[in-house]
């Protein structure tokens, strides 16, 4: 039990989430879905983010399903980011069969629960292929091109590159509590309850250091925007212009598109005829 | 001048922003990848570390602040891990920054380490409620006769009724109140200089919870609601669409025909603009 506990701490390591979200936001520049434009992978996003939600028909879904599969297959998504949707969804409506059973439900429960399940998982499959598999700065130009208030846009580009600062940041408060600290041994039921609670008091406690640096940071951030004429590059046309001159559809955007339309098509004749 | 120093300027509400954003985003981001652990049917999770915005919003300009939390949330957490689920999250956004706008409003004296424990866990409260609400709805949406299938409905509203409450209870007094409590005190008058401004106090016109704040976060929650209730519309819209047109599957098998045309004349295209490029 222990070493087992032991050997999740040392997955869940604080480099270890730092790699695998960079992993995911820089890390796969070169396949199919990181070259399209964003403009269409958006657009396409829509639909399938909002289409499945709509549909009651079994087949309709499972053909969504499998498609948006087969994209976040091509999208190169770190395993992370999967493994926590695959936890996400089925712990989800796992959890609501077991308690509609409880309730004196019966296996006629079943077909309801994995219609929602395949919704869930599809609308959040589509969003995996389009937000892992775009670099963030692609990404800010095309939710800008669709008039997404800027804050939003900036707020992408800006996290992503703060963040990998931040945590080691907030590794490095950590250490250094850890260090002066002498934490309680976890031996027994109520020793390691009280290991938790030390664990849990020295990140609350982390946050207080991270601030005032996070405070110091964020205005030197804005001041250094407004030098560069931040709030008036938001809203004069000519600046955004110049930002958006970089998207281009090409061909095989089209093709993107085309096949997706055949796809949908496909499993709409399917589910009509059956 | 003198006293418009306590109220933010617009740059210094982009910093209170880009504070609230960064840090809840990064917060929002471990506990999202921190797997929760279950003591029977109790769910002990770090639901999250809404103490951060609840602390900045009482220290500064409520509405940046939660409007930071909230993008940070969406940004970090949804987007950076690719978990954007669409509908759902225009409700959290929405929930996030009511929550957050009107513990920070409550609280008119920073100081007073009771009204600030007040304001925390209503915040929490409502933002959780809420959530509760719009979880309850979305289930019976999704679910096609939902009253029809046995045990569904008691399920729902005890599982998600048990959640709320254990959220405010457990998350909402431990990780939520009891650090902000801790936190606004230490942070008062350390942190504003950072940024260059002067502590919020009792005159201060940021505080207050006015009527013009309630209307508006019922129309804002009333939006988060109506979206749900678009998606029905939304739906017999097409299904109404679909019967009027004479047959289901001519329409399915023109649309087929059609994406064949269109994938194989783009295919041609592009072979043709490939051979154009090497023969040139």
């Amino acid at each position: 039990m222990k070493r087992l506990s032991e050997n999740i701490l040392d997955k869940f390591s604080i480099d270890f989430l730092k790699n695998q979200v960079l992993k995911n936001a820089y890390g796969n520049n070169d396949t199919v879905i990181a070259a399209l434009d964003p403009r269409v992978l958006l657009a396409w996003y829509l639909f399938f983010g909002i289409v499945p939600w709509f549909s009651h028909n079994a087949i309709f879904l499972l053909g969504c399903f499998l498609f948006v599969a087969a994209t976040t297959r091509l999208a190169k998504v770190a395993g992370l980011v999967l493994f926590l949707f695959a936890l996400g969804v089925f712990s989800q409506t796992g959890y609501l069969l077991i308690v509609t059973m409880f309730f004196g439900g019966d296996s006629s429960a079943i077909m309801p629960l994995l219609v929602l399940t395949l919704k869930v998982a599809t609308v959040s499959l589509a969003s995996i292929t389009v937000f892992s598999g775009l670099d963030p700065d692609k990404l800010s130009n095309g939710l800008m091109w669709y008039g997404v208030p800027e804050r939003l846009s900036f707020s992408v580009s800006y996290a992503y590159r703060i963040l990998p600062m931040l945590m080691e940041e907030f590794q490095n408060v950590l250490l250094s509590y850890r260090l002066r600290s002498n934490p309680p041994k976890p031996c027994g039921f109520i020793g390691k309850i009280k290991y938790l609670a030390y664990q849990v008091k020295v990140v609350i406690q982390a946050f207080y250091p991270l601030m005032l640096n996070t405070a110091k940071r964020s205005r030197t951030t804005v001041e250094v925007l407004e030098i560069k004429g931040y709030r008036y590059a938001a809203s004069s046309r000519e600046v955004r212009k110049m930002r958006l001159s970089s998207l281009k559809i090409t061909s095989g955007d089209l093709m993107f598109i085309a096949v997706s339309f055949l796809w949908v098509s496909i499993i709409c004749l399917v589910s009509t005829v059956i | 001048m003198q006293k418009n120093l306590t109220a933010a300027n617009s740059s210094q509400k982009l910093m209170v922003f880009v504070l609230s954003m960064s840090l809840y985003g990064m917060a929002t981001l471990f506990t999202e990848l921190i797997p929760k652990f279950q003591v029977g049917i109790v769910e002990f999770s770090v639901e999250y570390f809404l103490f951060i915005p609840l602390t900045l919003a009482i220290l500064f300009d409520p509405m940046s602040a939660a409007l930071g939390a909230a993008t940070g949330e969406l940004v970090f957490s949804e987007i950076m891990l690719g978990q954007f689920g669409g509908l759902g999250e225009l409700e959290k956004f929405i929930s996030v920054t009511i929550g957050v706008m009107i513990a920070g409003k409550m609280v008119k004296d920073p100081t007073n380490k009771k009204m600030v424990g007040i304001a925390a866990i209503t915040g929490v409260a409502v933002q959780q409620l809420m959530g509760t609400i719009v979880d309850i709805l979305k289930v019976q949406f999704a679910v096609e006769d939902f009253e029809a299938v046995a045990g569904l409905p008691e399920s729902v509203y005890i599982t998600e009724g048990f959640a709320c409450l254990n959220d405010i209870l457990f998350s909402g007094i431990l990780f939520c109140m009891i650090p902000t409590i801790l936190l606004v005190p230490k942070l008062y008058g350390k942190i504003e200089p950072l940024l260059g401004m002067k502590p919020r106090t009792k005159d201060s016109i940021v505080s207050g919870v006015s009527p013009k704040l309630v209307i508006g976060s019922v129309i804002a929650f009333a939006i988060a609601i109506g979206a749900e209730m678009l998606a029905e519309n939304g739906m017999a819209l097409i299904d109404w669409e679909a019967s009027w047109a004479e047959s289901k599957t001519a329409l399915a098998i023109g649309m087929v025909v059609a994406a064949v045309i269109a994938v194989v004349v783009l295919a041609v295209i592009r072979s043709k603009s490939n051979s154009g490029k090497e023969s040139a």
